[in-house]
């Protein structure tokens, strides 16, 4: 795989619940590569995903494309997609493109981990 | 693939315009920002005004390049970035050679779906920018025109 300024990881807190940590830049050409993570994760089960932004740098809209995809396809197998710890940059994106009210946005990743069952489905 | 330097950019007495042909294709949009930054922070535009001219930058080149993918239309042309330095403001020109596409219908398709992953480019580039110009013509490409004012200007 080509060297990207983006760096995905993932890591799986229960079967049904995993973080994925998006580190760097994230554009047109690396999104292919954060589509295949979230729909890898969801294949194994996944039900509740939490995006971990601390690090992330730069989101396109084709990575935001990415994360919307994620969403829908958690939410309609009674799942969700959550967002921790963006940074300010992150975080005006996400309100320029309204999608802080289309994702549920937390402070951190532990924050981000809990009470699956308020929104999004019943765990 | 050359690294833009940050020195040398307004090194010549005349030089009011920085002109970037890039290859059509994804790996190369983040060459094209880090240009445009640098172009910026020579200029004196603040921190937050340099990543709002990258964000638009780099939608302006996905737009052309995406549109390029989805209408099977060669991706082995070229796309044009010119940097246009005025006293008080940075105009960035993005030009392709597709066949152009239309931002009222990409707007009314965000407007009818939130959920919606089109349209989100341009609705950035329309906040980020000071002002945005789309020229389009049948076989002659997109031309987009934005231009941010220097802060306190």
């Amino acid at each position: 795989m080509d060297r990207t300024d983006a760096e995905l990881s993932s890591q799986q807190v229960d079967g049904q619940t995993a973080v994925l940590r998006i580190g760097g830049e994230v554009d047109l050409y690396n999104t292919p590569q954060l589509k295949e993570q979230i729909l890898g994760l969801i294949e194994t089960g996944v039900r509740h995903l939490v995006v971990d932004l601390s690090d992330a740098e730069y989101l396109d809209s084709t990575a935001l494309g990415a994360l919307i995809g994620g969403l829908k396809r958690l939410r309609e197998r009674q799942g969700d997609l959550r967002l921790a710890a963006p940074r300010p940059r992150i975080r005006k994106v996400l309100e320029i493109t309204r999608l802080l009210n289309v994702f549920e946005v937390r402070e951190s990743v532990p924050e981000a981990l809990k009470d699956w069952g308020a929104r999004g489905g019943k765990a | 693939m050359g690294r833009p330097r940050g020195k040398g950019v307004m090194t010549t007495a005349i030089a009011s315009r920085v002109e970037l042909k890039i290859p059509s294709r994804a790996e190369f949009i983040s060459v094209a920002r880090l240009a445009v930054a640098a172009v910026a922070a020579r200029m004196g535009f603040n921190y937050d005004d340099i990543e709002d001219l990258k964000v638009a930058t780099g939608e302006a080149l996905t737009n052309a390049i995406q549109h390029a993918e989805t209408t099977g239309e060669a991706t082995d042309k070229d796309i044009v970035v010119v940097c246009a330095m005025q006293s008080d403001a940075l105009i960035i020109e993005v030009r392709d050679s597709g066949s152009g596409f239309d931002p009222e219908l990409r707007r009314q398709a965000l407007e009818r779906d939130e959920l919606q992953e089109g349209g989100l480019g341009l609705l950035l580039i329309e906040s980020l920018m000071d002002k945005v110009d789309f020229k389009t013509k049948p076989g002659k490409g997109t031309l987009v025109r934005m231009t941010k004012r220097l802060a306190g200007s």
